[in-house]
Order: C-alpha cells, then structure tokens, then sequence
C-alpha cells in the first residue's frame, strides 16, 4: 500500500513535469502542444547519446541535452507555431500533431526501434521505511520536481520575464504596442517547455526504457493532468499529475492493469463533465 | 447547376466507374475500396469538424463501432440485413453519450476527450477478447447479403461502395444546403454571433457530431462485410489523426475535398511504399507544409487555379 504510494507519487511527477512544459507554452501563446510527449522521448534518446553512447558523465550529459533541448524548442517553435500565429487554434493542435509524427519517425531512422537504458544519475543504497522502499531515482525524481516547481513558481511571478510571458498571454499586439519583445518571449517559452519535456524523459528513460514511440502516451497524459488541474494552473498541474500518477498506479493494482491508460481518460472526462473548466480553474477565460 | 459544375463531378464519376476496366489486380481494387469507404467516413468527419469547427478524434472509433458490431453480429449467424440498423443505433448511442456532455467544451477539452474516448474503446476492443479476437482481429467474416443476394469479388464490391459514396455525398450537399447545414456554418464563423440570430449551437454541434458517427458507423459496417477482416489497428488513435489529416489536406467544407483528400492518403503510403520510414517524416511536414500554405487544402488550389491561368 505504502509502496504504490510511492511509486505512484514517482509516475506523478514525471507527468506533472509534462504539464509544467506545456504550462509554459500556454501561458504565453494560449496553445497547448501535442508534441510534448515527443519532445520527451527526444530528450531521454539525447540523454542516452550523450551517457551511454558517448560516455560523457553523467553531469555534462543532462547539461548538453538541455541545451539540445532549447534549440530544438525554437526551432520547433519556428515551424509549427509562428507561421500560424492568430489563426485558429485547432489548426495549431494539427500541425502540431503532425510535427510529434515527423519527430517519432526521424526518432526511428536515427536509433530504430528498440528500447534503450539510460543509467540514472544517483547512485546508492534506497532508503526503507516499514516495508516501503524509496530508491534514490525516486528521491531524485521528487527534488527536481520541486525544485522545478519553485523555479518556475518565481520565474512567473518575481522576474521580469514573467510579467513579459503574461502580457504577451492576455494581448499579443498591445503587448507589442508597448514594446514588448513578443517573439522573443515566446522563443524563451517554447525553450524552456522543451528542456521541461527533455528533463521529464531524461527521468522517465531510467524506470521504463526509452523508445521512439514512447512520447504519444506520456504526451496525452501531460494532457489529462493539464484538463484536471485546469490549464495554465501552476499547483494544479501538479496537484493533477501526482494524483493521475496514484490513480493509475492502485487502478493497475486493484482494477486491471489492462485498462491502466484508460484511467486517466476515464477521470479526465468525468471531471471534464463537472467541471468544465478544470479542478482548480482556467487561468485566462476565452476572449469575445 | 451550371455545365460547369456539373463537368468536373461527371468526369470523377466516369473515372470511378472506368478503374476496374484499366485494372483488375484484387490488391489495387481492395486499396481502392478502402479508399472508398475512408472517403465516407471523411465526409462524416467534415459534417463537425469541416462545418461546424469541432474538433474531432473520435471519429475512428465509430468507424470501428459499425465494424465491430457488424462482424460480431454477423458472426454469431444474425442476417446481414440487420446489421447496418445495429450499426447506427450503436454509434449514434455512443455518440450522443460521448457528445452530450463534451460538446460544449472548448477546443482542447474537446480534441482531449474525443482521443480519450477513441482509445477506450481500442483498450476494449483489444482486450474484450473472446469477443472481439483482441489484437489479432476477427477474421472469416460473413459478406453482404440481402435475401441470399450480394456482391461477389472485389470489383462488384467496388461499384457497390461508389454507389453508396455517391449517396453519401448527395445526402451531405443536401444538409448543406439545408437550414441546419446554413446554422452549421454560423457555429463555426461565431458561436456567439450565431447564438444571439437563434441558432441552437450546442444542438446543432450535436446533431453534426452524431451524423458524422453514423456515416462512419455505415462505413465500419460496409468495411467489416467487404473487406472481411477487421482488427483494432484499422480504427486505432493514429487512423483518428489520419482521418482528420484526409479532410485538411483534401479541404475543409468541400465535399469533393474530402473524397480527393481520403482517397490520395489512402493510396499515397501504398505508392510510396519505397520510402519507408522516411515516408511518415514527409507526410508530417507534407500536413504542416498544407496547413501552412493552403489552408483549404487540395480543393482550394484547384479553385484557384483558373485565377492564375487567367491572370497570366
């Protein structure tokens, strides 16, 4: 019981992290990316490059992946995002879409198809409490996470940069008006999503191995925790991943391990129904 | 109608018609009639997401429901007959179920919720095994048949399923053109807008959602009682994504899109077969590349090419 406790908090996380990416993005450009998921799984295969294929420590090979990370967020944000700017968002999710398709297969042509191992950073004995065991990539998983959420926390609200991300969220071209580096706000933010997707999957590619087709799920569940938590809700993503990560740990164990990606579904769409806004609200209400 | 409506829909039919006279290799005619049928649940599609601006993933999954239930009844020895009316009421249940509560959500609720739904029931399909084969699909399944008549072979198949997508387009220009086709477009050009002129948005988001599951519902049965083989890949979230990809690159809102749209992705990974993995990179960038550059898809630039003919 303790132990799924555990292991479910782990799985929450990761996906918590998911949703603080696409947080990001949407807090700034009010569009929610399907390709997050890829995203991911491109940072756990760099990640695997960098350790495993060339050996670097373990240190500099998190560093370079972050930094792969960011180009690729730009670059991403260069053809999926900017040439659709102020048309309708339903064709943003498509192409969108269409971009985690072409990430997958240059995915597959580049390190096939079969799963890798990437080691974790932290070494050592897992600590035991009465029968529940905590292994030290557990433990790493729940530091970054908060230290992530209180970085991301002061970024939005303390710096400079944040108030910048949250004019050019409630009015691109007023934002612009007032001489607001629009584009590169929303460069910043397409980076920073990425290296948060890039960081989930260098965590996630230690517990489960690392596949190119690993991203579609992970992406739709940094999804379901965003809709339950409400998007663009900073505690809510995170309240909604680690709740997602228990719900489907003890369904696994108690319902049936078989429908464990339907769970999230199911929940998402039941709280979709009662509230349609999200658990814990929207952070900005569609504009007339 | 003018002549000059009329020629290009009169020579698409002529070529239709004329295929198995240049071909009749059983693998090209069985890809066709798949394109055939994909067509069909294209135009579906294009009734929530081409007119009214929803979107919609659940799409391949009503597919899948028609099919499912046709192979599962007619397996179990019920008359063919049947199974086209079980179809419907399964997928317009399923839709009503599925788009009573969503579809007042906004885009990406909605685009969630109908991907979510699509892989609940690929979960189902996949492991209600004794029932529905599981991953390995049911197999043998009986063909059409009303009274003891039906298609035999692959090219009577094929007129058969051109027929029905001939209908299935004149019924969708109808509603077009009908009242509720007119409160359709005002959804989509301003909910508010449309509200505030006494357009029931969410009943007419509904009744487009539902008539769209019923066209996919009558294909999934046309398709598990002409192909004959059906299994959970075929109705999967990346046929839902395929299926909305269809009506992009095709043109959204334009009939003759959808039909130009599900038939070339339909042929076009065939053809292409050469490529392999290289393939799905360039349909990627191909949709960002369409969306991008024509918003209304292969229709459009065909519309706008006697414009720059004349211009010249």
């Amino acid at each position: 019981m303790g132990q799924l406790v555990v292991n479910g908090l782990a799985l929450g996380s990761i996906y918590a992290l998911v949703a603080l990416g696409l947080l990001l993005i949407f807090n700034t450009v009010q569009i929610v990316n399907f390709a997050q998921g890829q995203l991911l799984m491109l940072g756990a295969f760099i990640g695997i490059s960098g350790a495993v294929t060339h050996e670097l420590p373990m240190a500099l090979a998190w560093a370079s992946t972050m930094l792969a990370m960011a180009l690729i967020g730009i670059v991403f944000m260069v053809l999926v995002y900017f040439p659709l700017r102020g048309r309708p968002p339903f064709l943003v999710i498509l192409t969108t879409i269409a971009m985690g398709i072409v990430l997958e297969n240059i995915a597959l042509i580049i390190w096939g198809p079969l799963p890798v191992s990437l080691p974790s950073p932290v070494r050592g004995p897992p600590l035991r409490f009465s029968g529940v065991v905590i292994s030290m990539h557990q433990l790493f998983i729940f530091c970054t996470l908060a230290v992530i959420l209180l970085l991301q926390y002061l970024m939005l609200t303390k710096t400079r940069f944040g108030i910048l991300m949250q004019a050019t969220a409630q009015d691109l071209h007023t934002a612009r008006l007032v001489g607001i580096p629009v584009n590169r706000t929303i460069a910043v933010a397409f980076a920073f999503g990425a290296i948060l997707s890039g960081i989930a999957g260098l965590l996630v590619a230690p517990i489960f191995l690392a596949e190119p087709t690993m991203g579609g799920s992970l992406g739709l569940k940094g999804f379901v925790v965003s809709v339950i938590g409400g998007f663009g809700n900073l505690p809510g993503a995170v309240i909604g991943g680690l709740f997602l990560g228990l719900i489907e740990t003890f369904g696994a164990r108690y319902i049936s391990s078989n429908f464990r990606d339907a769970y999230a579904f199911i929940v998402m769409i039941a709280v979709l129904v009662a509230w349609p806004r999200g658990l814990f609200g929207e952070k900005s209400s569609e504009k007339v | 109608m003018t002549v000059k409506r009329w020629l290009p829909l009169a020579l698409g039919a002529l070529v239709a018609l004329l295929v198995p006279a240049v071909t009749r290799d059983n693998y090209v005619i069985q890809l066709l009639n798949i394109a055939v049928l994909n067509a069909i649940v294209v135009l579906g599609l294009n009734f929530a997401t081409g007119w009214v601006g929803q979107i919609n993933f659940g799409q391949a999954a009503f597919y899948g429901l028609g099919a499912y239930t046709t192979g599962i009844a007619t397996k179990a020895g019920l008359p063919w007959i049947m199974t086209p009316f079980l179809s419907v009421i399964i997928v317009m249940t399923a839709s009503l179920v599925l788009g009573l509560p969503t579809l007042r959500l906004r885009t990406y609720y909605l685009a969630m919720t109908t991907i979510g739904f699509g892989e609940i029931v690929r979960l189902i399909i996949v492991h209600w095994e004794p029932v529905t084969g599981g991953t390995s699909g049911l197999r043998a399944i009986p063909g059409i048949s009303v009274l003891g008549i039906g298609p035999q072979g692959q090219v009577q198949h094929y007129y058969l399923l051109i027929v029905v997508l001939g209908l299935a387009a004149l019924v969708a220009a109808r509603i077009r053109q009908s009242s509720l086709g007119r409160a359709m477009i005002a959804t989509k050009d301003s909910e508010i807008a449309a509200e505030q002129s006494g357009v029931d948005t969410t009943r007419t988001k509904l009744i487009a959602f539902m008539i769209g599951a019923v066209y996919a519902g009558l294909a999934g049965c046309l398709y598990a009682s002409s192909i004959r083989f059906i299994s959970p890949d075929s109705f999967s979230g990346t046929q839902a994504i395929l299926l909305m990809t269809m009506l992009i690159v095709g043109g959204m809102g334009s009939i003759p899109g959808c039909i130009i749209g599900a038939v070339g992705l339909t042929i076009l990974p065939e053809a292409l077969r050469f490529l392999g993995q290289w393939y799905l990179v360039l349909y990627g960038l191909g949709v960002i590349a369409v969306i991008v550059l024509a918003p209304g898809g292969v229709a459009s630039l065909a519309s706008r090419l006697p414009r720059w003919a004349g211009a010249r």
